[in-house]
């Protein structure tokens, strides 16, 4: 059954998350993504993290996060450096409705990419600019990368262990999918009020500014009560127990949030602490809150005698709030998320030597228009004659002129692959906890084809 | 009729909005404040986040939430009792007046109500329905319970957040509650798009964990592509877009992005001669002496003041970044151009900032049209005039808790 944006084209000069993850979604969902790439400045996401540590032959067909954030789309190079590079692109807006791009503006000008030349080449275009801190504004031309805005937007300030001074931020560029998930529902407004009026419109996305949305319990309390709290790590301001606590094994752990009389009881039942559960300090929601940090210091080395998961299905089945603290591989192999075929298996091209794979799908389900069969990232430039010929019909004569002149091409000027320490060393620095060498089984196993 | 000045985007949708909370407020919010017309429905006590903290000076009031004030702006309210024959009955006219329908309650709810889905569309075939929950409608865990925090941890983020040799954290407040309410406005409007070219309605399943699981870049592709099992991060990764204590803050001195960074221009603008030689000079040199790396950054950056390293990193288009508290935050100067913090009026709140836009849109911007609503403000005109129901049946209604 075909996706819901079946017959919407858009075209996307994105790097990294903040825009590939919202095209792909997008594309999930029946669009048809072209994504422009330079021939001279590699994507560093297609030269980091490649299968299996392997950066022999064509690695920037190889890298992890690319395919990560490319699914379902079709891919053309282009050396945006020269005029003939820049005409194509313009060729291509002219036949989209959607044109998305996460330069800093500075480069956007350069280019003469502003909304404003956009408009003039197709007058009811949908452009959407996603930057650190916005479009526009003294900041604005600043480049950012996730850490940054979490940062700025306040975010990172509030996060971190109880009574401690430092801030803790998140491992993964977090406000880019903050900022795509905002704009994925940007798109759809604008292509909403264009279904309805026609009209185009220029789509200002500030990763800071969505990031900020998102945490109005910090914001509005400084702005009506003129206070910032204290970092409370993993507990409440309501519920206690609420907390992460140690479980059996290296680095195991599990979450467990408790909200009300009944479910406390049905907590100290799992644990076998009856004791607790006719404890005075602990008779009431407030008195559990107020003698929080006792309690957390009671149930961690408890539950350490516990396996993850069996914890988890124990609390559940004495309706308290659990739930294990997952891992890659938990997540991967999560009952749970694999019946919901959560995970799509893509096939790579044959030349990466990647096997099929499966990826993290959509937080949505459509029940009648779902989304399509997913298509892996491209090969770069691999559908520059199907997009170049085809839908802009050029000739076999200019398109080898194109390939001649180095306007299009099929992998980068100069390539520069970033070589991974050995899993050993990853796992000695830290960066790793563990390293599985039967993966592929596994993987193939549980994911057939 | 005061003429309009602006386009909205939604104009013309309707959005009936059962939900509760945070995440389904959330959604609602976002497609109400570009234009939706969203009539909350209310049980009769209220939604549970009117008596969520923090209150105007800590006033325990169910008007004096703020974040039921900010997650409620631009809807109208009214109360219903759905566990009453004639609360149904006054849902299911609304029902076939509207385009979408929100919920956020656990599974079975509303298929215990005889509110499912199958149910509704035979009603309004047009309707969309979206529903959000913690674990989805399907599958092992559909009935498992939940809070932000074990979303969290079962959706991957929390394994790898915090510090490395303590357990893993998560981030304040509500983050997997927001990213689902804005998945389930995204996923509402395709299927609205979809609706309005075609006639059809459909159901909308949206789980909480897997909003969280989609966006992890790489955690799952570790272990996909190399068999790894990645975690929390020790201090010292050499990571170069790690945060950084400075003298007065925190700081994340990140210089730029991969291939495109002159490592040498970083070094001079530091001053600091000992990065300098093949030791860092690239990725690969760096990530193979990740920990001395690390040591000399957090030597050097302790002892520096953070908006002034910032602005100086810029100018040489270093892309660093600093940690703003509230404080700071709400004086952003570039917030502050960008009119994000806006002034609402609202009866009990008085007229406070709240964060305003989440983006810009040239031709039909985000506005703050009217405060959240108090609990069933709008029930003399939606289920008096719109519904056509005299003020001696809404007094009935009233005596019977139906309203």
């Amino acid at each position: 059954m075909p996706g819901p944006l079946e017959g919407i084209r858009i075209i996307e000069m994105g790097q990294l998350i903040a825009i590939p993850f919202s095209m792909k979604m997008l594309a999930d969902m029946g669009a048809q993504v072209i994504r422009l790439e330079s021939t001279g400045r590699l994507e560093s996401y297609r030269s980091d993290s490649v299968y299996k540590n392997d950066i022999s032959g064509d690695f920037w067909n190889k890298g992890a996060n690319f395919y990560e954030q490319n699914r379902n789309k079709l891919g053309v190079t282009l050396d945006l450096g020269k005029p003939e590079g820049l005409g194509i692109i313009k060729e291509l807006i002219a036949v989209a409705d959607v044109f998305s791009e996460n330069f800093t503006p500075r480069v956007i000008k350069n280019f003469g990419l502003e909304y404003e030349d956009v408009k003039k080449i197709k007058p009811d275009i949908i452009m959407v600019s996603s930057t650190g801190y916005g479009f526009y504004g003294p900041w604005s031309h600043f480049g950012a990368t996730g850490p940054a805005t979490e940062g700025a937007a306040g975010l990172a300030y509030q996060t971190g262990y109880a009574g401690s001074n430092d801030p803790v931020m998140s491992e993964i560029p977090y406000t880019d999918y903050t900022s795509g998930e905002h704009t994925v529902f940007a798109v759809m407004a604008a292509l909403m009020h264009r279904l309805r009026t026609g009209q185009g419109q220029f789509v200002d996305i500030s990763q800071t500014q969505a990031t900020s949305a998102t945490i109005p319990e910090i914001l509005m309390d400084y702005s009506a009560n003129g206070r910032t709290s204290p970092r409370i790590g993993n507990q409440d301001t309501v519920m206690s127990p609420h907390g992460c606590y140690q479980c059996q094994g290296d680095d195991r752990w599990i979450t467990i949030a408790v909200a009300n009389d009944e479910e406390w009881q049905g907590l100290c039942k799992v644990l076998g602490r009856d004791d607790w559960a006719s404890d005075t300090r602990f008779k009431d929601s407030l008195s559990r809150w107020q003698h929080r940090d006792e309690l957390d210091a009671l149930i961690g080395p408890v539950t350490n005698s516990w396996v993850a998961h069996d914890l988890m299905t124990a609390l559940q089945k004495a309706g308290v709030a659990g739930g294990v603290v997952m891992d890659s591989k938990d997540l991967l192999f999560d009952p749970h998320l694999v019946e919901r075929n959560f995970y799509e298996v893509v096939s790579h091209h044959e030349s990466t030597g990647i096997p099929p794979l499966p990826y993290a799908g959509r937080p949505w389900k459509l029940s009648k228009t779902p989304a399509v069969p997913g298509m892996a990232a491209p090969l770069m430039g691999e559908h520059n004659h199907m997009i170049l010929g085809d839908l802009l019909g050029k000739s076999a004569e200019e398109m080898a002129d194109l390939e001649e002149a180095g306007i299009i091409g099929y992998g980068p000027t100069t390539p520069r692959p970033v070589q991974r320490p050995p899993m050993e060393e990853q796992i000695r620095q830290g960066r790793m906890q563990r390293f599985e060498t039967d993966f592929e089984e596994q993987v193939r196993n549980r994911f057939p084809a | 009729m005061t003429q309009r000045v602006t386009e909205r985007a939604l104009d013309g949708v309707k959005v009936l909005d059962l939900t509760h909370h945070i995440t389904g407020p959330y959604c609602t919010k976002l497609m109400a404040d570009f234009g939706a017309e969203v009539l909350k429905v209310e049980r009769p006590g209220g939604d549970p986040s009117r008596r969520m903290a923090p209150f105007l000076n800590d006033d325990i009031h169910p008007e004096k939430s703020l974040v039921f004030a900010y997650l409620n702006t631009n809807k109208q309210s009214i109360t219903l009792n759905l566990k009453s024959e004639k609360g149904l009955q006054l849902l299911k006219s609304l029902i076939e007046q509207t385009d979408v329908l929100v919920e956020n309650f656990s599974p079975r709810v509303m298929t215990s109500l005889g509110l499912d889905f199958g149910a509704l569309e035979k009603i309004n075939p047009g309707l969309v329905m979206t529903s959000i929950s913690n674990f989805g409608q399907t599958g092992p865990y559909r009935d498992y319970k939940a809070a932000d925090i074990v979303e969290y941890a079962m959706g991957g983020l929390m394994y790898i957040s915090g510090a490395y040799d303590r357990e893993p954290l998560k981030h304040a407040f509500n983050q997997a509650q927001f990213k689902a309410g804005t998945d389930g406005a995204s996923a509402t409007l395709m299927a609205m798009y979809h609706q309005r070219l075609t006639g059809e309605g459909q159901h909308i399943d949206i789980s909480i964990q897997e909003a969280v699981a989609t966006g992890l870049r790489d955690v799952v592709n570790n272990f996909t592509y190399s068999g790894a099992v990645r975690r929390r991060q020790p201090n010292h990764s050499g990571d170069l877009s790690r945060l950084r204590a400075s003298s007065d803050g925190h700081i994340i001195p990140n210089p730029g992005i991969g291939a495109g960074l002159n490592w040498n221009v970083m070094v001079e603008f530091m001053g600091i001669p000992e990065l300098g030689g093949d030791k860092f000079n690239s990725p690969s040199a760096r990530l193979a002496n990740a920990e001395e790396l690390g040591q000399i950054l957090d030597d050097y950056f302790i002892k520096q003041n953070k908006y002034e390293r910032f602005y100086a990193a810029h100018e040489k288009r270093f892309i660093f970044g600093v940690v703003q508290s509230p404080e700071e935050v709400m004086a952003d100067p570039q917030f502050e151009a960008r009119n994000f913090f806006v002034d609402i009026d609202h009866p009990a709140l008085g007229t406070l900032k709240y964060p305003g836009a989440p983006f810009e849109m040239s031709g039909t911007p985000w506005e703050a049209r009217t405060a959240a609503p108090a609990l069933g403000q709008h029930n003399l005109e939606v289920i008096g005039q719109k519904l056509g129901h005299s003020p001696e049946d809404l007094a009935q209604m009233r005596a019977n808790q139906i309203i």
